[in-house]
């Protein structure tokens, strides 16, 4: 079985990690097409080498980052999800709805 | 044959212990030590088993395990090892696959048909016409089979256990040995695997006294006084009479010697685990291997792995070279020196290396009557070697080969040799001798037992000009030591081991080993290129597991399978039991020629996991099934609830006995319809949400607008994902203008936790989420009279519906216990949901039960509630969604703000909102008498599927069949007819109903 | 009525105890509490409370109290020698930053000792707990029987045992796959 580093348990079995899917970036739902979000909410990178992606250590519910190579399986690197998301994200109403 | 139990020969037997057991009936008497294979052939019973296609009578071929020809059953187990048994007094061991008995099988006329059982029969016969299969598969099944499994038997207690360590060493032969001991020396700790009972491996049976270096260095064959009395000797030879012998002797006893201290200082070793008897069954990522030992499935995790499996001797492919009694010549070499058995009848030996001489010669010291050495080559690479052979008055047959092995009186078991000469292109020319053999030991080379390295991504090379193999990729903290490196000289053997050991360690801690690495040149070539015998009539076998000889494999490739694996598929070449072992390589190299290409081309097929069978048993282990119960549990129980699985949790599903189900449910419904009733809802998920941004982060994860929410109220909170899927539901309470607690479904709370935390770890609110699921267990009080038990138990707020209406939030101490309070109209009545602690949650139903009793309250399980929550049209997310249904299809549009920035499912839902609806979830009626739709059953409309029911339940309140189902939008409004698909394809036509069934105007619940 | 209340906090477990070679005893109705929070460790040191270096430590502090660092700004306090406080006592009032936890409600307790607790544990949990790996002082959050779960091994009353916390709903689930992992263990007694 495959281990992961976890930025705060240490060194884990895979079975105690859950995938979150790849870190995308959320385009404004203001101003996005119909067609962009769709390709947001359905498409994944898919082309051969590192990838960026969420992953949850399932004991201690804490979320982090994994860059890891999608054609060897390599985990290249793990790390606190605050190193990526470093602000406070805030929304805005749309003009139209304003 | 005869016993022999001395330093050297019958390590493993103990004279004077005998056991007993049985095989096919007949007792067998064997010595303590022996394996079951070794007992029948000191009892002369070479015959173990019988083929699986031809039922060909089949003897031991390696004794250790690596083939399938001593493949017995004992009255509990199918399919055990003969040569890997034990013999023990009392067992009762017999044999698989024959029709009628193991010494006359009336399946072996298979064998006579062969020619109408080609390669890849199963492919060809059998299918036209159609259905004929079902006629054949039982016979076919019957035939080919293995053992027979006992299904009265009881599973034995298996389990699992991790075992932590820094190196694991895959094999205690020489190279293993070296390994473990000088990685533990320098520091780390090692589990070393060893498949025998007894670490040693080649040391304890392979002739390294007769190497090169040390017969040169005694010249051996100068003077010899050619005493040929040894067959009753005890050792290599007897008292003093050539030198060369007693040489040979001595280099015995001083490899015995060295080995013992190794051993001694392996098993001592504070750092080392020793795992005898114990398979190292795979290789998986980050140095993962499972270890099978007796009952238990050690899960084995290192950092760094070294592959000490040595190399699987490999047959000359002959006619017959299937008869029980022709073996390996490692196989030969077990049976002396191991379990100290020698052949009484003539022994021949059939060499494609130096390896085979060794094995005359130690036969020979062990008293048996080795007759002839069939060298398949211009002769020995160490004339030292064959000088001592032609001493001891063994003939040599040079560029010889066995044409055929036959046996005369029995069929069973082998006794005539037919050899003739090879001519130049490696074909059988003139017949040269017969020979009279009770045993043939052949060795055509050594194959690196590599699948354990290929498993890990490792790459099999082939030297085609020296035959030689050679592993490369190794993945990285894998190494290997010994034969699976295609190293065989003992020197070079045991330097490799360190030289493993040290890399090792080099990659746990550079600081940690500073010294060279040893020199572990080893120029012994021990492969003959091609030890292919062709018989014009066949039956020379590449595969023993299944029955495949060089015509199938020949016809394989004529039929246009030029790749390995897709000989193998056609064949079946290698799927048997050994996998391969012995199998690979004559078809590599069958396959290379006939498609003109090099054996490193040509390749071996893939190695995969597992490399042994394994008992399903050991990978159940303890079959842990987690089961969660609510702290009410044990209570529920003795109000004779039927408990239901929901998900991992145990839920009492109704109160009576089974019998009494349909009455139960009924009589529980009644309760809360008209007086009072209390369910368990501890399953209920909960989520605390505390801190500055709880009302913007319930805001952007639900769809309702939350900002403005007054303290004390609660909400009806629906979760859309990012597609816009009605994922969860609940109500959220605000209990302050920081404080959120919000419920989740039972199966979806989970799930909900982990989105909201992923979520903050992009936002960065404020605000702390946490999951009480657990740490709060509650009731639902349900019923007319819900409000005066509780009045009646004693509750510091006033409960009037003026001062706590309808979907109000309030704490208050019941019973002394502090309680979340809600007023929820989930099944429709006048209702409150009590959250507690959960330590407390028992005394609090104690208080209410007593408190409930005047007014009949009585405890109602899921069944009830279902019914209860369908007859006012509740959906339940998961029950009544799936994983495409957005919120319009379910009526949730009204769940929905339209004037907040964000939600997490607001642009797909808007997205889907301008698309016509494909679908909708509407009630539905029918009579009572009607056949009743179950969850699951199609909604048909002009002969298309358009839908299906979700619930369906028959109501006794309103006596008519109610349900939710998805249908077609056009039929969408109430009275519309719908057609719905029935067991049997029964269809009813219901009537599109508006929901709530009952109770339209919700004036109960508001009580 | 405090006296009363004592007694209704039920554990799963009933406060069992299994003795032998492994002794397994239910510590569920113990006092604990916890924090968590941004603000959490600033304002417990202030308090006075000496808090783990790093998380995934446990420490005793005098009074014998376990203080337990989940994560940089989560506390979980264990006090075995106290009753779980009557439910009034509780204090869950929030202040920002820092915010109770319900560990107390959440989680059942269970304190094994033993000198093959190790090699018991091996049997079901992936983390290597022997002595050498896990020495006193570490805690793992991992599984065990495939639930969640922390261990922790300290001290109590002068023997080396491990702290196993369980959500409470898997209880008795995870006091039997322990007694099965014990039995060879404990087969003279």
């Amino acid at each position: 079985m495959k281990i992961m580093n976890c930025p705060l348990n240490g060194p884990r079995n895979i079975s105690e990690f859950v995938y979150g899917g790849q870190v995308k970036a959320m385009p404004d739902v203001n101003s996005v097409s119909d067609e962009a979000w769709a390709n947001y909410v359905f498409y994944e990178q898919n082309d051969i080498g590192i990838v960026l992606e969420w992953w949850l250590h399932s004991p201690s519910s804490y979320w982090f980052i994994a860059e890891r190579h999608n054609a060897s399986d390599e985990i290249i690197r793990t790390y606190p999800a605050d190193e990526l998301f470093k602000e406070r994200i805030d929304f805005t109403a749309s003009e139209a709805d304003a | 044959m005869k016993r022999v139990s001395n330093e050297h020969f019958g390590q493993w037997v103990n004279a004077s212990k005998k056991v007993r057991f049985t095989f096919e009936g007949n007792e067998i008497n064997g010595l303590a030590g022996d394996s079951v294979a070794s007992a029948l052939i000191a009892n002369n019973q070479w015959l173990q088993s019988r083929s699986f296609k031809y039922h060909r009578p089949r003897g031991p071929l390696t004794l250790c395990g690596h083939d399938a020809n001593t493949l017995v059953q004992t009255p509990t187990t199918p399919n055990l090892l003969a040569d890997h048994l034990p013999a023990r007094d009392h067992l009762s061991v017999s044999a698989q696959n024959y029709t009628g008995s193991l010494y006359f099988d009336v399946s072996r006329i298979l064998d006579w048909f062969g020619r109408f059982l080609p390669v890849g029969f199963y492919y060809k016969a059998f299918f036209k016409p159609r259905g004929i299969w079902a006629y054949w598969e039982p016979i076919v099944r019957k035939a080919a089979g293995l053992g027979v499994s006992n299904l009265e038997v009881e599973a034995p207690y298996n389990d699992k256990a991790y075992c932590f360590c820094d190196i694991a060493v895959v094999g205690g032969g020489p190279a293993g040995l070296n390994a473990a001991l000088h990685a533990a020396n320098a520091g780390a700790t090692v589990a070393l695997i060893e498949q025998e009972p007894h670490l040693g491996g080649s040391l304890n049976y392979h002739a390294f006294g007769y190497e090169t270096p040390r017969i040169a260095s005694t010249e051996i064959s100068v003077e010899t006084s050619a005493d040929r009395s040894t067959e009753n000797s005890v050792g290599p030879s007897k008292t003093g009479d050539a030198a060369s012998t007693t040489d040979a002797r001595d280099a015995f006893s001083a490899i015995s010697a060295q080995r013992d201290a190794l051993i001694r200082a392996v098993e001592a070793h504070p750092n080392i685990r020793v795992l005898r008897s114990a398979t190292c069954n795979a290789w998986f990522t980050d140095h993962y291997l499972p270890v099978l030992q007796g009952t238990r499935l050690i899960k084995l995790r290192a950092k760094q792995t070294i592959l000490a499996t040595g190399s699987s001797e490999q047959h000359v492919v002959f006619r017959n070279n299937d008869l029980p009694g022709v073996v390996m010549c490692s196989a030969l070499d077990r049976l002396t020196r191991l379990y100290g058995v020698i052949p009484s009848a003539p022994v021949a030996v059939l060499a494609g290396n130096d390896h085979a001489y060794r094995t005359a010669l130690s036969s020979h010291d062990g008293g048996a009557n080795v007759q002839a050495i069939i060298d398949l080559r211009d002769g020995c690479d160490d004339p030292a070697l064959s000088r001592e052979v032609e001493r001891r008055g063994i003939t040599i047959y040079q560029r010889c080969a066995v044409l055929e092995a036959a046996s005369r009186a029995t069929g069973k078991v082998l006794s005539e040799l037919i050899v003739h000469r090879l001519d130049d292109n490696g074909n059988a020319s003139e017949k040269i001798a017969t020979l009279d053999c009770g045993v043939l030991a052949m060795s055509a080379g050594f194959m690196p037992a590599y699948q354990l390295a290929c498993q890990a991504g490792a790459v099999l090379g082939y030297d085609d000009e020296t035959a030689q193999f050679q592993l490369s990729k190794l993945p990285a903290g894998m190494h290997l030591a010994g034969s699976v490196d295609s190293i065989f000289s003992l020197a070079a053997v045991e330097a490799s081991g360190r030289n493993a050991a040290r890399q090792a360690m080099k990659n746990l801690d550079a600081e940690l080993t500073t010294d060279e690495d040893e020199n572990t040149t080893c120029t012994e070539r021990v492969n003959h290129p091609w030890p292919f015998v062709k018989h014009p009539k066949g039956r020379e076998f590449v595969d023993f597991d299944e029955d495949l000889q060089i015509k199938d494999i020949l016809n394989a490739t004529r039929m246009g399978y030029r790749d390995i694996q897709l000989v193998k598929r056609f064949s079946t070449v290698g799927m048997g039991p050994s996998q391969g072992r012995h199998s690979a390589l004559p078809t590599a190299r069958l396959v290379a020629k006939a498609t003109e290409r090099s054996v490193n081309e040509t390749g071996v097929t893939t190695a995969r996991p597992p490399l042994t069978p394994e008992p399903l048993g050991l990978l159940a282990g303890r079959r842990f099934h987690p089961l969660r119960r609510t702290p009410l549990h044990n209570r529920h129980l003795h109000l004779g609830a039927q408990m239901m699985p929901a998900g991992a949790w145990q839920r009492p599903a109704f109160y009576g006995t089974p019998e009494q189900r349909d009455a139960a449910i009924q009589a529980e419904v009644a309760a809360v319809r008209t007086g009072v009733g209390i369910i368990d809802v501890s399953t209920l998920g909960g989520i605390e949400l505390r801190g500055p941004d709880a009302a913007e982060f319930m805001n952007r994860l639900y769809t309702f607008g939350f900002a403005k929410q007054p303290i004390g109220k609660t909400r009806y909170a629906v979760l859309t994902n990012e597609l816009g899927v009605v994922a969860d539901d609940g109500v959220a309470a605000r209990i302050d203008e920081d404080h959120y607690y919000v419920t989740a479904t039972t199966s979806g709370v989970d799930r909900v936790y982990r989105d909201m935390l992923k979520w903050n770890a992009q936002w960065r609110l404020d605000v702390d989420i946490a999951n009480v699921t657990s740490a709060f267990s509650a009731v639902n009080v349900a019923g007319p009279k819900s409000r005066d038990v509780l009045a009646s138990l004693g509750c510091d707020i006033n409960l009037d519906a003026d001062e706590f209406p309808y979907l109000a939030y309030r704490e208050a101490t019941l019973a002394g216990i502090p309680t979340r309070m809600m007023r929820v109209g989930f099944v429709g009545e006048l209702g409150y949901e009590l959250h507690v602690p959960s330590p407390y949650i028992g005394v609090l139903w104690d208080r209410l039960m007593e408190a409930g009793s005047e007014f009949k309250i009585r405890a109602f399980g899921v069944e009830a509630q279902r019914l209860l929550r369908l007859e006012k049209g509740h959906i339940i997310v998961g029950q009544d969604t799936d994983g495409m249904t957005q919120p319009n299809e379910v009526s949730l549009r009204w769940a929905i703000a339209k004037n907040k920035p964000f939600f997490v499912g607001a642009k797909s839902v808007e997205i889907l909102s301008k698309a016509p609806l494909e679908r909708k979830l509407v009630g539905f009626e029918l009579g009572a008498t009607s056949p009743q739709p179950k969850e699951g059953h199609l909604v048909i409309r002009d002969g298309d599927i358009v839908g299906a029911v979700t619930s369906c339940e028959y109501s006794p309140t309103l006596n008519k069949i109610i349900g939710l189902a998805y249908v077609h939008p056009a039929d969408s409004a109430s009275g519309a007819e719908v057609v719905i698909r029935t067991d049997n394809a029964v269809h009813v036509h219901a009537h599109v109903a508006d929901t709530p069934f009952y109770d339209p105007d919700n004036a109960r619940q508001g009580l | 009525m405090s006296e009363q209340l004592n007694n209704v906090f039920e554990s799963p477990l009933s406060g069992k105890v299994y003795e032998g070679a492994i002794s397994i005893q239910d510590y569920t109705n113990k006092q604990r509490w916890g924090f968590r929070g941004k603000d959490a460790a600033a304002a417990l040191r202030a308090e006075g409370w000496k808090l783990p270096k790093a998380p995934n430590q446990i420490i005793t502090v005098p009074g014998d109290t376990l203080i337990m660092a989940l994560s940089q700004r989560e506390f979980w306090f264990l006090d075995p020698s106290t009753d779980a406080p009557i439910p009034s006592d509780v204090d869950q009032a929030i202040s920002e930053g820092m915010y109770p936890l319900f560990c107390q409600s959440s989680h059942a307790w269970l304190v094994v000792s033993g000198d093959q607790k190790s090699e018991m544990m091996a049997k079901l949990c992936g983390v290597d707990l022997s002595p050498d790996a896990f020495s006193v002082g570490d805690v793992a959050q991992t599984q065990m029987a495939l639930i969640n779960c922390i261990v922790a091994r300290h001290e109590l009353d002068g023997s080396d045992v491990f702290t196993i916390l369980v959500d409470q709903s898997y209880a008795q689930y995870a006091l039997e796959a322990l007694l099965d992992a014990r039995a060879e263990f404990c087969r003279s007694s």
